[in-house]
């Protein structure tokens, strides 16, 4: 096991800059994310600490020892990939069985290493030794795979060619995992319940992970602490509460969840509140502000009313508006509301029984001034 | 950015294969053309490990001159070689393409009965080595064909055709070799698609109108690459003229076989090597040219939809004319094989008698040909695997243009100037590799290697890139992952590509001819004996064995590519 250091990692293709700058500092053990948009680089970072891409400059150290150097064959770095790259000629037990192979035929003779050569090409040629044997299936009936043993991988379910992927990684005893969006295969029911499992071994075997993805719920669910990529750049690092109450950048706020974005042109102190004034509306924040700032709100800490209901507008943020769209999405109601020149995004809790504000219906918006970040 | 390279066990690999092609492709060419120059045989292997050698190279290189060059234009037996040579393949590649119109827009186009087994006879010609159906079309209408026999018959006088003239060459040519220019041309029709024929007969245009200013042009390129093809094809072709060719009628290739196997004449033959070579390059250039950028005859993507003509007057004509074309070879092969079994076939249409008594002789006397052919074709079946693979492996993954480049320059050369150029390298120390079944298999493997390289190379591309890096990730080295993982999934492809070579090495004629020892004569050799010794029954069993041979074998290669 070990930490992972990556410093002031550039990697050009080409020309083209796929990475400025990133420093990331991956604790022993820790579960951590690179989240992104695609061809943020995110790929690129996981290839380059996997050995598969060669950085223009920088470092990356697994534990203490520098990297940049060893071949990805030597890295000891599990990886999942995102097509699983299950091998199809071999079956679910010969996949897991692999990287031990692999170790034996470093390390054996050379009549020791024929044999090996010949049980990968074709199994009736030779058994493995008991212990490697016995500590397959114990990787096996950890992922739920034994009954599934003699499979070929393409009978699997995706699901469970997702188990033999990992197991196949974690069998060699990595010193990191590393998972390229290895959930994007499956349907929405199976990911979730992946998340856990995936979730779960982590914590058991204590293995620092890190997880590439563009799903920011995914990211946020699973990962102790998270790193938004863009444009090749590294945004910002936190733990996922972090991230979502203190976006860094707007593009993080939009990113990490939904949100509203109103551009601040003015900004006057009032005591315990700084007053924050726009193109049509001004707002209330108790939070550090600077001129020409983004004033961002979170959807859902916004209370939406009829318009003619009485509101104290001391402690509060009152705007007026219009619902354009109202969306029904189960246990929420998104609105879509015109104030002024904006359109702000209201999420409101939905109980059963209540009716649905209609477009067209004038609306007060509430918002605590706690809520309103500015950036 | 500069990528440092890790020599590592692929690398190593990679220098052998480079060797490889150096040693046995490059050196010749380059000895052969030196040759055409100094008019003697230079050793380039020689003088670099023995000064003595090195010390009368350099002599030669002085003696050097352009008189060879001076010689085709001067001589006139080379000069008219060339041109006969030429004749013979624009001859042949304009009749291919007349011929092949019809059949093609019959098959790519209308719903003509019988489409199935035209096809199927169509592949007759290919399995057939040429001097086999050269010899074939002798037994038709030869002095004692059953053909002139008919001919007689019917009040005729002498032969309908004489095969032992340029006219037989290229008939037989035409006949054996139309099926290489027949599917690239149906794929060519199908290029046309059915919304622009519509449009046209939409305004009013007739079928046939449509079919000359709409169907014929949109084709034209396809068909002009055909021709190209069957051009090259003819020119370097040994069997037939080998067979055929009169004393009088000079062509390259057997002006340079000649040269070589009759007077040691290194330099006559070396210019001959040189002009094959080169003329046989532009016209491969200029086939590449025309297909550039266009995929006719891959096999990709969604059928588009055709329209199929249903004109019942002209799919009955189409075919009709179709079988009759189809009928020629395939009476050639009957011919052969009633032959094998004939006790006395004279000028008559069928023989006296049958007997199984050639068949006896060649199990008596002739297994060895047979073995020696199915031990050399296994020779090059094991040599072209490891190259072809590794070969597709550097191309596809890590972009070995060189390489791809290098691999390929065998479809330019002609067998038999291939065959003059390795004879001339390789007779003398330090490496004295004429007369050995290795550099005949070599021989056999370099220059069937571009199919085998092809097919594999196919099967590569379908290899996703992260099935190998998962494999690095798990510990292995590339050289391990090459063998362990890269390997068993392009079996399918090395299957198919591998079993082509085997076969194609037992129908060669041009190598196993000029450079096959007495020792380990193949059947092909076997067979351009006995025919040159006048031993005609025997030849044709053994050309029978020969193409039943070669028909389970490619059975067979469509069972396991049918399977892939």
């Amino acid at each position: 096991m070990g930490s992972v250091t990556v410093h002031q990692l550039n990697k050009e293709f080409s020309g083209i800059k796929a990475l400025n700058n990133v420093n990331l500092e991956i604790e022993e053990g820790e579960f951590f994310a690179l989240l992104g948009p695609s061809g943020c680089g995110k790929t690129t970072t996981m290839r380059c600490i996997a050995g598969f891409e060669e950085p223009t400059s920088g470092t990356i150290k697994i534990g203490k020892e520098k990297v940049n150097h060893i071949p990805p064959n030597k890295r000891n770095c599990g990886m999942v990939f995102q097509s699983y790259a299950l091998f199809p000629h071999m079956n679910v037990f010969e996949n897991v069985a692999y990287s031990l192979n692999i170790k034996q035929l470093n390390e054996k003779n050379v009549l020791a290493k024929m044999g090996v050569y010949a049980r990968l090409l074709n199994r009736r040629l030779g058994r493995m030794p008991k212990d490697m044997e016995r500590k397959v299936m114990e990787i096996l009936e950890y992922m739920e795979l034994d009954q599934y043993a003699d499979r070929l991988t393409s009978e699997l379910s995706g699901g469970q060619q997702q188990r033999v992927a990992l197991g196949r990684a974690l069998v060699m005893e990595p010193a990191v995992l590393l998972m390229d969006e290895p959930l994007s295969n499956l349907d929405q029911k199976l990911r979730h319940s992946m998340r856990n499992t995936i979730r779960r071994i982590q914590q058991d075997l204590g293995i620092t992970t890190i997880f590439v993805t563009h799903d920011q719920e995914e990211a946020m669910s699973m990962a102790d602490r998270v790193a938004v990529m863009n444009n090749g750049e590294v945004m910002q690092i936190g733990r996922p509460t972090d991230l979502y109450s203190h976006p860094s950048t707007s593009f993080i706020a939009n990113f990490v969840g939904t949100s509203n974005s109103l551009q601040v042109n003015s900004t006057v102190q009032t005591g315990m509140y700084s007053l924050l004034k726009g193109d049509g509306f001004t707002l209330k924040t108790l939070h550090q502000s600077k001129e020409n700032g983004t004033a961002i709100i979170r959807p859902e800490s916004i209370q939406i009313h009829h318009a003619d209901r009485e509101m104290n507008a001391e402690s509060m943020n009152i705007l007026e508006g219009e619902i354009l769209i109202s969306t029904y999405l189960g246990s929420i109601v998104r609105y879509e509301v015109k104030v002024a020149n904006h359109q702000l995004t209201v999420d409101a809790t939905y109980a059963s029984g209540e009716s649905i504000l209609k477009p067209g219906t004038k609306v007060k918006l509430a918002i605590d001034p706690e809520r309103v970040l500015v950036i | 950015m500069k990528r440092k390279r890790v020599f590592n066990g692929l690398t190593l690999v990679r220098v052998l294969i480079y060797l490889f092609f150096a040693l046995f492709l490059i050196l010749p060419l380059l000895s052969v053309f030196l040759v055409s120059f100094t008019g003697q045989p230079v050793n380039l292997l020689g003088s670099i490990t023995d000064p003595a050698i090195l010390s009368s190279t350099i002599e030669k290189f002085k003696g050097a001159s352009l008189d060879a060059y001076q010689s085709i234009i001067t001589s006139k037996g080379y000069f008219n070689s060339l041109v006969n040579s030429l004749k013979l393949a624009i001859t042949v590649a304009v009749l291919v393409i007349i011929i092949c119109v019809p059949i093609a827009y019959g098959i790519a186009r209308t719903s003509m009965p019988f489409k199935k087994t035209i096809s199927a006879l169509c592949t007759i010609p290919l399995i057939v080595p040429t001097f086999i159906s050269a010899y074939a079309f002798i037994l038709m209408f030869g002095r004692s064909g059953w053909v002139t026999a008919i001919y007689e018959k019917l009040g005729g006088e002498g032969m309908l055709i004489d095969p032992y003239s340029m006219a037989g060459i290229v008939i037989v040519q035409v006949f054996f070799f139309f099926p290489y220019a027949l599917w690239p041309m149906v794929a060519a029709f199908k290029v046309s698609d059915i919304t622009l024929e519509e449009a046209s007969l939409n305004l009013g245009a007739k079928n046939w109108f449509t079919f000359a200013f709409v169907t014929f042009p949109l084709a034209l390129p396809g068909i002009i690459s055909s021709a190209l093809l069957i051009f090259t094809v003819s020119f370097s072709d040994f069997g037939t003229p080998i067979i055929l060719a009169p004393k009088e009628l000079n062509l390259l290739v057997v002006e340079a076989y000649r040269e070589i196997a009759g007077f040691y004449n290194w330099g006559g033959a070396a210019i001959l090597t040189v002009v094959m070579v080169l003329v046989a390059a532009f016209f491969f250039w200029l086939q590449t040219l025309l297909t550039k950028g266009r995929n006719y005859g891959s096999v990709s993507g969604k059928p588009k939809i055709q329209r199929l003509n249903n004109h019942s007057g002209l799919r009955r004509i189409l075919s009709g004319y179709s079988f009759l074309i189809v009928l020629v070879p395939f009476l050639a092969m009957v011919s052969i094989v009633i032959q094998s079994f004939a006790t006395t076939w004279g000028k008559d249409f069928l023989p006296s008698g049958y007997t199984l008594k050639h068949y006896q002789t060649i199990f008596t006397s002739s297994m060895g040909n047979i073995q020696n052919s199915l031990i050399l074709a296994f020779g090059a079946l094991v040599l072209s695997v490891v190259i072809a693979t590794f070969v597709s492996y550097f191309v596809v993954r890590q972009k070995a243009t060189k390489l791809d480049f290098v691999t390929n320059i065998p479809l330019i050369v002609p067998g038999i100037a291939f065959g003059i150029a390795l004879i001339q390298t390789f007779n003398t120390a330090p490496l004295q590799l004429t007369g050995t079944a290795l550099l005949l298999i070599i021989a056999y493997t370099i220059r069937r290697l571009p199919y085998m390289i092809r097919s594999t190379m196919g099967t590569m591309r379908a290899i996703k890139q992260d099935i190998e890096e998962a494999a690095i990730n798990l510990g292995a080295t590339p050289l391990t992952a090459a063998i362990t993982i890269i390997g068993p999934l392009m079996l399918p492809g090395i299957a198919a590509g591998s079993l082509l070579v085997f076969i194609t090495v037992i129908k060669e004629t041009s190598i196993s001819i000029l450079i096959a020892p007495a020792e380990w004569a193949p059947m092909s050799l076997a067979i351009f004996q006995n025919i040159l010794r006048g031993e005609y029954y025997t030849a044709a069993a053994m050309s029978v064995i020969l193409v039943i041979l070669v028909l389970i074998l490619q059975a067979v290669a469509n069972r396991v590519s049918k399977n892939d």
